[in-house]
């Protein structure tokens, strides 16, 4: 088994990560129940890869234990088997490092809901004889959602089945998706999975704002600070270690404000400490962050921390992929969905979709070259996609498209054929460019034959060649990963889904335009495509980047020159990073403008 | 105001406006902060709103668990925060100090005085207080052994303003030994040398130092001994894993047996290497019951660990960076970059080693080393926060023995230096300033009385009368200190009472200095956000 460890940095990373490990969980959570339906029993991924099992330390304040459970409700919370034979419960927890403001974890602590969960007495205080005086903070509420998945633990504890409650839970299923619709304040109010203790990290001290942490500078000393960077790293390594053959880091940063700066000086020393490990790095953005900056100088600074953020992250990693629209609602992504673009819990789960279906061949098990299973096929782990995808023109630069639901492969003839209806999730790109030399790697998960029948592997295969062959521009190169594992849609999922989707995520005949989007209630599973692409396409946002640079940055009298000291970059820095830049470009445009560079 | 017509949602806050913004921020962080000073402080225990608990005593970590919004509050936080990175203690005194200063301005400005000459009476006490400080301070002679009992009895004084005196007198001896194992002659010495380890398990009296080095893990195979005596230590940095290499990866195999072949090929070289360590260890090992344990800064995989298993050896893999340092420094030998050209002088040497488990935690204890240059203080506790709080502890009492040695120096604590400075600079300093600096001199004098009043004022004693005594005690010409008991002028030398010289020194450097742009501001503008709004 080869582990990936994962890494969310910022606000916007972790409500993507949020929504990603809620789909984790809930195909665990599907895997083991016995109703569900056969494809979730038994869809041939690996979920170690992403997930590491432990085992509570004691427990604590007579909470009583958990107990083994085989009915899993829909959308609820994967529950924890005991065994009696040991001290403590056993657990399946994500491998991950989340990194964020401190106070954004809303009503979950920072040790996760697992391990040592406060009590709700502060224990007496045995280090120190004299006054004692307590500050207790307002108890954060559990919204509804939260407020379900503890009432269904403690009742699992105490072993209390009632099944009678069934009726009730429907109507109350109604209102959690409602609350969630208007209350999701922070990453953690619609997240129904455990997290260890090791994997939530609050940077505290910050004495900042969210609208102060808006920029490269504000984040660069973070890192160093103290012994902040030292305690990221410390568990980091927690989770590297207990990997027998770690394949890859997946790492998720909010690359809109100071967290940049946070994530590339913690990419930096990871690049140190694990050199031959590979970093997959996506840059995530909410639509929101490209609304609150106005004025010119508030532009000036925008456009330098964008192309001073991108050249310093892409240098510390083997793949970028930039990710978030600044409009993702009304766009040709979103036909079959109803975003709005104001609320990161909506915008978070379409990218967290996509990065779900990249992370499929990570997880499938290598077979041998002649093996062939009705799953999966097209494995690949991080290592094959950070050295595939650059190919030979070593651009490490990719372009990320989806779509969801994924249309059927037949059926409907007045439907477009699946691989048209990809599009983009990377923001600047061009969107007629014509690039023979590029190179994709597609992933096709749980697609539908027609109707409700949902596709085998080779259907899918014979399918996406046949679209290929009749695709007016081709790649050079194209990877194929198929599972027949659809996206299961967790409960805390947001009401997006338009009309004309149906409960597995068919797109059904004339839809009614006014109707109240689908929720997860009526929406069980759906089919998604995903593409990572290297193409020249990406050179728009590449250009921009470097033009700024030179035009406020480098350029003799630049405006934004004063601004770059303050962040910490002399004048060579930025001189390299001017380099790295228009390296990038002219690996995809040979031809690029020099004259920029007279001056 | 230009600014006015620039952006007219602008905020300005005129010079007295200002002055009061500060003066009010700088008040409102003392009074926050005030109650933790010294060994009859309050400890505070501060529950978030996820029922997370943090316990702590220590103005750094207090003022980095506040949000604090207003831009004058955090530059006072920051200037006492930066004094802790320095000089690790004194983030409490610093902003109480600033505050004082604050609060004594106000009196003068009040009446009509000009910032300015304040500030300029604030610089020529500083200087002169500085120059105090060198005549004040108690030499300590560093030789090749320091004197022990001086470092206890600073380290004990920063301790019990942390830690209940038990407690803190037991981490005392602690974090002095600690100090002395890594203390190299001629060198500077460097703390992260001392692993600072924690288990939560049993009490925090159970907290010991470890000669050696104690690891947050363990081998990964079930067949490698949990407990061995007299054992070879290879501390090394190479990868014991099969990883496809950067350059081959690109190589497309046509068939499956070649790329069977290249795998088995790719495999061979691992275990060449796993070979090499295996046989130094026969070298080593043969006809002896010693024992051989690896501890890699790499990965070692489980083939490979399977094959040291099977040679007996003990294996630890992805080591901290910092304790391939540590670990060279504590039991001999050096790290190795290659397993090519192994020989038995790359070896360290360790008594005893052995695993302990708890829950899904493991430890890995190096102890009975020879010489150690490097050592663990192992925090035991029975919850985060207790635990949380006595490393805070640790940290400070481990930076105040450090000073010690490398200031040279001492000085007298329980507020002594404060009461001998402020008489100073009234009885002397004063007469030889001219014109009206002269009361900016008497501002910083008394501003510096708030360190033992606010001692005196934790105490439940009464700040004047304490004052009074100390005064005149000190005038009678001894050198005098608060006794937080009773309230009576105590000789800090008899009780072992000692602070760091070079804490004190940055305390008076960087408090006038922040206390004097706080009062030289003329105008604040702040675009966006309600400044009068309380924070």
């Amino acid at each position: 088994m080869r582990e990936v460890v994962t890494i969310q940095v910022g606000g916007f990373a972790n409500f993507v990560g949020s929504h990603f490990w809620n789909f984790q969980d809930e195909l665990l959570g599907l895997a083991g129940d016995l109703e569900s339906d056969p494809t979730f029993k038994n869809h041939g991924l690996n979920m170690d890869v992403l997930y590491r099992c432990g085992e509570t330390h004691e427990v604590e304040g007579g909470r009583g234990r958990l107990m083994p459970t085989d009915s899993f409700a829909h959308g609820r919370r994967l529950l924890i088997l005991v065994s009696p034979c040991l001290q403590g419960v056993l657990t399946c927890t994500p491998r991950l490092v989340s990194v964020n403001y401190q106070g954004s974890l809303g009503s979950m602590s920072s040790s996760g809901t697992l391990y040592n969960q406060p009590p709700d007495v502060p224990p007496p205080v045995t280090t120190w004889k004299g006054a004692l005086s307590t500050q207790r903070s307002q108890r954060r509420k559990r919204n509804l959602f939260l407020q379900s998945l503890y009432e269904d633990e403690q009742r699992q504890s105490t072993g209390v089945d009632n099944g009678h409650a069934d009726a009730q839970d429907e109507i109350r299923d109604k209102d959690i998706v409602e609350c969630l619709e208007n209350e999701v304040q922070c990453w953690t109010d619609f997240s129904k999975v455990h997290y260890h203790p090791q994997s939530l990290y609050e940077l505290s001290g910050l004495w900042m704002d969210a609208q102060e942490f808006n920029n490269y500078g504000s984040g660069k000393d973070v890192f160093s600070e103290g012994i902040r960077g030292e305690e990221m790293n410390d568990r980091i390594r927690f989770f590297v270690e207990e990997c027998d053959h770690i394949q890859g880091i997946q790492v998720l940063v909010d690359d809109s404000g100071g967290f940049s700066s946070v994530a590339a000086d913690l990419l930096q020393s990871i690049a140190d400490d694990y050199a031959n490990t590979p970093v997959l790095l996506y840059s995530v953005r909410d639509p929101g962050s490209y609304m609150r900056y106005k004025g010119r100088k508030m532009n000036i600074s925008r456009d330098l921390h964008d192309a001073v953020s991108f050249a310093r992250l892409s240098s510390f990693c083997k793949l970028i992929v930039p990710v978030g629209l600044p409009f993702l609602s009304g766009g040709k992504a979103s036909t079959y969905l109803h975003v709005n673009d104001e609320k990161p819990y909506h915008c978070s789960a379409v990218y967290a979709a996509a990065l779900h279906s990249l992370s499929l061949p990570f997880r499938m098990d290598l077979l041998g070259p002649t093996a062939i299973s009705n799953r999966i096929s097209g494995a690949l782990d991080v290592n094959g996609i950070v050295q595939i995808l650059p190919g030979p023109r070593q651009n490490m630069v990719a372009i990320v498209d989806s779509t969801m639901p994924a249309h059927s492969l037949t059926g409907n003839p007045a439907e477009q054929p699946l691989l048209s209806k990809l599009q983009s999730l990377t923001p600047e790109i061009s969107e007629d460019a014509q690039d023979l030399q590029s190179v994709e790697t597609l992933v096709v998960q749980g697609a539908l034959a027609s109707g409700e029948q949902r596709a085998s592997v080779s259907e899918v295969q014979q399918a996406i060649s046949a679209a290929y062959g009749e695709a007016m521009t081709r790649p050079r190169f194209c990877h194929l990963s198929v599972s027949t594992c659809p996206l299961p849609i967790p409960l805390p999922f947001p009401a997006i889904f338009s009309d004309a989707v149906g409960q597995r995520g068919e797109i059904l005949g004339n839809p009614n335009p006014d109707a109240a989007p689908k929720t997860s209630l009526d929406v069980h599973s759906i089919p998604v495509a995903a593409r990572l692409r290297s193409s020249s396409a990406i050179l728009p946002f590449l250009s921009n980047r470097l033009e700024n640079l030179r035009k406020f940055g480098i350029r003799r009298g630049a405006l934004g020159g004063e601004l770059l000291k303050t962040w910490g970059f002399g004048k060579e820095e930025l001189e390299d990073m001017g380099e790295t830049l228009s390296g990038m470009v002219r690996t995809l445009d040979p031809i690029s403008d020099e004259d920029s560079d007279s001056d | 105001m230009s600014l006015r017509v620039l952006n007219p949602n602008a905020e300005v806050l005129n010079k007295s406006e200002a002055l009061r913004m500060n003066i009010n921020a700088a008040k409102g962080l003392q009074d926050v902060l005030k109650t933790n000073l010294g060994p009859k402080g309050t400890i505070k225990m501060l529950v978030g709103g996820a029922g997370d608990i943090k316990l702590t005593k220590d103005g750094n970590t207090l003022l980095k668990e506040m949000q604090i919004q207003n831009p004058t509050a955090i530059m006072i936080a920051r200037t006492a925060v930066a004094q802790d990175d320095i000089s690790g203690d004194g983030t409490t005194s610093t902003v109480i100090f600033i505050g004082e200063l604050m609060k004594q301005s106000d009196r003068y400005i009040d009446e009509g005085m000009h910032p300015r000459v304040l500030v300029d009476g604030f610089e020529i006490a500083k200087r002169a207080t500085l120059q105090f400080l060198e005549k004040f301070k108690t030499p300590v002679v560093m030789g090749d052994e320091p004197d022990k009992e001086i470092l206890k009895m600073v380290s004990r004084t920063t301790l019990r303003t942390k830690l209940y005196e038990a407690l803190a007198d037991q981490l005392t001896e602690i974090v002095v030994n600690a100090v002395l194992c890594i203390r190299k002659p001629e060198e500077p010495i460097d703390l992260f040398m001392v692993e600072i380890m924690h288990m939560r398990h049993k009490f925090d009296v159970d907290t010991r130092l470890v000669e050696g080095l104690v690891l947050d893990h363990g081998s990964r195979h079930p067949d490698m001994k949990r407990r061995a005596e007299n054992c070879y230590i290879l501390t090394c940095n190479v990868s014991l894993e099969y990883e496809k290499s950067e350059i081959n990866a690109g190589f497309f195999y046509s068939n499956a047996e070649q790329r069977e072949k290249m795998v088995a090929a790719e495999r061979r070289s691992v275990d060449e290497k796993v070979k090499k360590i295996i046989e130094l260890k026969n070298k080593v090992c043969e006809g002896t019951d010693n024992n051989f344990v690896v501890i890699n800064q790499k990965g070692i995989d489980p083939p490979s660990l399977d094959m040291l298993a099977k040679a007996g050896i003990i294996a630890l893999r992805r080591a901290k960076r910092r304790n391939m340092e540590r670990l060279v420094l504590a039991c001999g030998g050096e790290a190795v970059n290659s397993v090519d050209d192994l020989t038995p002088d790359v070896l360290g040497w360790a008594g005893l080693v052995y695993e302990h488990v708890l829950g899904e935690e493991k430890y890995t204890f190096v102890e009975n080393v020879k010489n150690p240059h490097s050592c663990t203080i192992l925090i035991k506790g029975p919850n985060d926060h207790t635990i949380a709080q006595i490393k805070d502890a640790v940290r400070d009492g481990l930076r105040a023995v450090k000073n010690t040695i490398e200031d040279e120096a001492v000085i007298l604590g329980a507020g002594a230096f404060e009461i001998a400075a402020r008489q100073y600079l009234v009885n002397e300093v004063m007469k030889t300033v001219q014109g009206r600096a002269q009361l900016g001199v008497e501002a910083f004098a008394d501003a510096l009385l708030v360190i033992p009043k606010t001692l005196a004022e934790n105490a439940g004693l009464d700040t004047q009368d304490v004052i009074i005594s100390l005064k005149g005690e000190h005038d009678r010409g001894n050198v005098v200190g608060l006794n937080q008991y009773t309230g009576e002028p105590i000789d800090p030398q008899m009780e072992g009472i000692f602070d760091n010289y070079s804490v004190k020194r940055q305390i008076i450097n960087s408090g006038p200095v922040i206390a004097s742009q706080l009062l030289l501001v003329d105008e604040v503008i702040r675009a966006g956000r309600n400044m009068r709004k309380p924070s």
